[in-house]
């Protein structure tokens, strides 16, 4: 153990090497289910040398690995070890903006770097990064992006990942290099910047696509030490508008209209109790809004920037509106207990220190797949009839309806608020988490991201996948040290 | 060594007898001249070699049995479905050529804007199918009469809808992809059977395997079905035409279209524009189409070309009208947009928008192209991308050259230069066709979005003629030395120049490891490599995915 230390000490240095009980334990449990799991040590590299350096020495000894680049709390999983002895590798202290490149709206930047960090960066040059709904403060950009958390922007979703681009990766061999256009240049940014190359492209570098290898990966085939991110214009005129309904079905048609005029800049739905949630700063003000907001919303973002923006606004609202009315629905800019403005700012802001989804009742566990939206239906009134045969209160189960990929499939999460310290409703949210997670899979809910339980009924269910994962794993982490254990991989 | 009667006739065994053949006569039709339409591969009197058979599956099971064959005795194979190109063709004496042309369905989810399409529904077919529910789909440059799938799977697949729609990476949902092994990978919620709306996962993305920033050129086994995603058209159910071949116009496609030719000072006017259109979400689709027949000469040809009766023999008397020699100098900088409105409102914003862009960068709309016929003929070029034959017309063959792909500001660092170099060997050389130096045609973006455009030069020449063939080689060669002076890689078209010898023959991973073991970044090869060994372990596709031996550069 000492040895080890000392030579871990001597890649990151003695005050990035820490042991103390209390940080240990911090990174050995999260507020998920997860079965908690101790970590030998925590270090804290401070650039993509030090990493490769201790990838490499992880290989020779064959010491797992946890990469973890966000602060905490965590609520996947992903981020507990699987195995004993891990070492936690954490990339919280790498947060340094590498470029902002207003001509081409590039960005890059180390792992470390939050939203709350980036955002007014980008802001003084005009840009603005897509996010995720109302992020943590403390969370990941580069993690955000690489664990494709669904994006509010689906029409700007031109590839899976975006907005991510290039990466700098560390894959499990130890081998360390550029994904997308910037493999094919020099292993230097400046020197790709001196010949005007700014990493926009995300493919390749040629025929297999390197980025794609480390996405929804959960850190288990490398380490990301640095990417490049397509901005957005900063809007000079920003709205948000709601559409109120009684169920879900009636805001189906609506969708697909937006989505296929390519109106607005945002497009979500959610249902009372996650809008509650969302806006809620107290449990108190959450039952007050539930009392008052309708059942269902649809959540329309509309955004101009330098080029006419007035015009663009003001014709957008009329026709969106006008595709509401044709379904029956109203666009307006507030309803009892919400303005369209507060929607906004909530969705696209970071949460407080406390991450919005624990105000409710201090914790809460996520179920999320990837289905159509014509599909989204069936898997909420499964869940309802989960929830009353687990005794779990359905009104109090959040569910957000994300589009995406330009609206070709949604995020559909539920989300199920309990208190933490109330050992009967844990022990009834865990049951019911194990059980729809099944019957979800069952009904055709597809885990994209197979976090915890997630990887094993996914993977069950598709040898083939299953047996190629395990090829790649071979590929890029032949010794398997890389969050040894996710993805259910050996 | 041919192909035992054995093994013959067990491939027969799962197409039935009317779907494979041994004949000469059928096996020198699947065969490809190196040179043909393409230059980077030199003056050859080679053809593709000769197939031992050719088969034709109708079913994913039917590849699967034919790729296990293959893998049994050790046959090399190549599916190819249009074959546009070289790379869709052996590389191997002891080979056989897989037709996909029995595969050819098309389903449409309307809602979620998805079609499943099979390899030999061409980008034509998708399209009429699309917009009979008010739907599109990216079709790249190389024309709708191309495979889709093949596009999107195999190679990069941009074209003038890349900017509003994306490339043909960015549209693959689920895929249906019989390795080389012969084993069937479903990607994403496929391979649950969840359906095609998603082609990433689980977990990493295993479709990251078989698809970079170029396809995998047949070298990872074989497609045989693919989800893509298809995007709004707010038009007819079916394109309306009038006038005769090959000078089809369309006819009213309603206010709600305009194709405008786009026209600019200076080269930084026209950089300037598009960085506007990257930003602002209103164009369509973008291409710089015309200027494929040179600086000097593409309002005569565009004339030429929009009449049915006109013949490259009127170049010269067009060449001398004034208003059309203006014409050509006011289109000296300018590429082709079209803009398409949802409502008329939109219509309205956009068409607002494209007048400030012209106004923020002193630029304007060629009135020429304004002209109905014009104008109609443009908006259907562009629209279909059904006018290939056209990249023929000149000389009978032709090649792109320089391949100012990327940051559209250092394209146009280069694009003068590039220019006055091929019209020196214009001038001063018979082997390409002088047409006024620059020539670069390509698409606004060949991303979605705006950030990347793909530029080439076409050069016209002879393929027919070895010594055009020969000297065209040479410009291009020479032109490397203008990429390498400003980081651009290689040569557009060279860019398949290592993955198959001049006399149509695969390289050997020996001559690969020599080419690439000093690549910039050589792990990507050697990954590749690795992956080659994953999925292709008796390596019977061919040398398109480039590799280098892992071994050579951990020594």
């Amino acid at each position: 153990m000492e040895s080890m230390k000392q030579k871990l000490v001597g890649i990151v240095g003695a005050k990035n090497v820490l042991d103390s009980q209390e940080i240990l334990e911090s990174f050995s449990k999260d507020q998920s289910f997860a079965v908690p799991m101790m970590p030998l040590l925590v270090v804290k590299p401070e650039n993509a040398a030090q990493v490769q350096e201790l990838v490499k020495w992880a290989n020779e000894t064959k010491t797992p690995l946890v990469p973890v680049s966000s602060g905490a709390p965590h609520f996947k999983g992903d981020t507990v070890p699987s195995v004993p002895e891990s070492v936690i590798v954490d990339l919280s202290g790498m947060n340094k903006i590498i470029s902002i490149n207003r001509q081409q709206r590039m960005v890059v930047i180390e792992p470390g770097v939050t939203y709350e960090q980036l955002q007014p960066a980008l802001a003084k040059e005009g840009m603005t990064l897509s996010t995720s709904l109302r992020p943590k403060a403390n969370k990941s950009v580069v993690t955000s992006v690489l664990e494709v958390e669904p994006r509010l922007n689906c029409l700007h979703q031109f590839n899976y990942t975006e907005p991510i681009r290039c990466t700098e990766v560390t894959y499990g061999d130890g081998n360390q290099i550029f994904t997308g256009e910037a493999g094919n240049g020099a292993k230097d940014l400046e020197k790709q910047w001196e010949q005007e190359k700014w990493q926009v492209h995300s493919n390749g570098p040629q025929m297999v696509d390197m980025l794609r290898v480390v996405i929804q990966a959960q850190g288990s085939m490398g380490i990301v030490t640095w990417a490049s991110f397509k901005c957005e214009l900063l809007p000079t005129i920003k709205k948000m508008y709601i559409v109120p309904a009684k169920k879900s079905t009636d805001l189906e048609d609506f969708a697909y209209k937006v989505i296929w005029s390519r109106f607005g800049d945002k497009l979500y739905m959610m249902n009372r109790a996650y809008l509650a949630n969302l806006l809620g700063e107290s449990s108190d003000k959450i039952a007050d809004l539930k009392e008052e907001l309708p059942n269902w919303v649809a959540a329309v973002g509309i955004s101009g920037d330098i080029m006419l923006p007035e015009m663009k606004v003001s014709g957008q609202e009329k026709d969106i509106a006008e595709i509401a009315k044709l379904a029956g629905l109203k666009f307006l800019s507030a309803i009892p207990g919400a303005t369209g403005e507060e929607v906004l700012s909530k969705s696209i802001n970071p949460s407080g220190e406390k991450y919005w989804k624990q105000t409710k009742k201090g914790a809460f566990q996520d179920i999320f797949f990837i289905t159509t939206l014509d599909k989204t239906s069936k898997f909420i009134d499964a869940m309802y009839e989960l929830a009353i045969e687990a005794g779990y209160p359905t009104e109090d189960i959040g569910i957000y309806i994300q589009p995406q990929h330009m609206g070709t499939s949604v995020h559909l999460e539920f989300n199920l608020p309990y208190d933490p310290d109330n050992t009967k409703e844990v022990k009834k949210v865990k049951g019911l988490y194990e059980k729809a997670s099944r019957e979800m899979s069952k009904l055709g809910g597809y885990y994209a991201r197979p976090y915890d339980i997630w990887a094993g009924i996914q993977l069950n269910k598709d040898a083939q996948s299953y047996e190629i994962l395990k090829k790649m794993k071979n590929i890029f982490d032949p010794n398997n040290i890389m969050n040894t254990g996710k993805l259910t991989l050996k | 060594m041919a192909l035992s009667r054995e093994i013959y006739q067990a491939l027969e065994a799962i197409v039935g007898k009317r779907n494979i053949s041994d004949n000469i006569g059928v096996l020198e039709t699947y065969r490809s001249i190196p040179a043909q339409g393409s230059a980077h591969y030199g003056p050859s009197e080679h053809w593709t070699p000769l197939p031992q058979a050719v088969i034709l599956p109708a079913t994913t099971d039917e590849v699967k049995n034919v790729t296990r064959i293959c893998n049994k005795y050790g046959i090399e194979f190549k599916a190819s479905t249009t074959f546009w190109s070289t790379m869709g063709y052996i590389g191997g004496d002891y080979a056989i050529q897989i037709d996909l042309r029995r595969m050819k369905s098309v389903e449409i989810d309307v809602k979620n804007m998805t079609a499943i399409v099979e390899p030999f529904a061409i980008g034509a077919t998708v399209q009429a199918e699309a917009m009979k529910v008010g739907l599109n789909l990216n079709i790249p440059g190389v024309g709708c009469s191309a495979s889709t799938l093949a596009n999107f799977s195999s190679w990069i697949a941009f074209g003038p809808n890349s900017i509003s729609m994306g490339q043909g990476s960015e549209n693959i949902l689920g895929m249906e992809w019989v390795l080389p092994s012969g084993e069937v990978m479903r990607t994403g919620s496929l391979g649950s059977g969840d359906g095609w709306f998603c082609g990433e996962g689980p977990g990493p993305s295993q479709r990251g395997l078989l698809r970079g920033i170029f396809g995998n050129a047949g070298s990872t086994g074989v497609c045989t079905k693919m989800a893509v995603r298809l995007h709004p058209w707010p038009g007819p159910t079916s394109l309306p035409t009038r006038g005769s071949a090959p000078a089809y116009k369309m006819d009213d496609l309603g206010d709600n279209f305009k194709c405008y030719t786009l026209c600019y000072p200076s080269w930084e006017a026209w950089a300037r524009s598009i960085q506007y259109f990257y930003e602002c979400d209103v164009v369509y689709s973008g291409h710089r189409q015309f200027n494929m027949f040179g600086r000097d000469l593409k309002a005569y040809m565009l004339k030429i070309i929009t009449n049915p009766d006109g013949q490259l023999a009127d170049l010269e008397t067009l060449s001398q009208d004034p208003y059309l020699q203006k014409q050509n100098e006011n289109m000296k900088f300018e590429y082709q947009i079209i803009i398409a409105g949802y409502t008329k409102r939109d219509m309205e914003y956009k068409e607002k928008a494209v007048e400030y862009v012209l106004e923020q960068t002193g630029g304007w709309k060629n009135e020429m192209m304004l002209e109905k016929d014009m104008h109609d003929y443009a908006l259907l070029y562009l629209t279909r991308m059904g006018h290939k034959n056209l990249n023929f017309v000149m000389c009978g063959a032709y090649e792109g050259t320089f391949g100012l792909s990327g940051n559209v500001w250092k394209a146009i660092q280069v694009a003068e230069e590039a220019a006055a170099r091929k019209k020196y060997w214009e001038q001063n050389h018979t082997h390409i066709a002088a047409t006024g130096g620059e020539s670069a045609m390509g698409s606004l973006s060949g991303i979605g979005g705006g950030g990347a455009t793909g530029w080439e030069f076409f050069v016209n020449f002879d393929a027919y003629d070895k010594e055009s063939i020969r000297g065209t080689y040479e410009f291009i060669n020479g032109n490397q030395e203008l990429h390498n002076k400003y980081g651009f890689g290689p040569d557009f078209c060279r860019w398949n120049s290592d993955v198959r010898h001049m006399n149509g023959y695969n390289y050997t991973q020996e001559e690969h490891d020599a080419m690439f073991v000093n690549a910039p970044q050589p792990w990507v090869y050697a990954y590749q490599y690795k992956i080659r060994e994953a999925l292709n372990p008796n390596n019977l596709c061919g040398t398109y995915l480039r590799t280098v031996d892992p071994s050579k550069l951990e020594k």
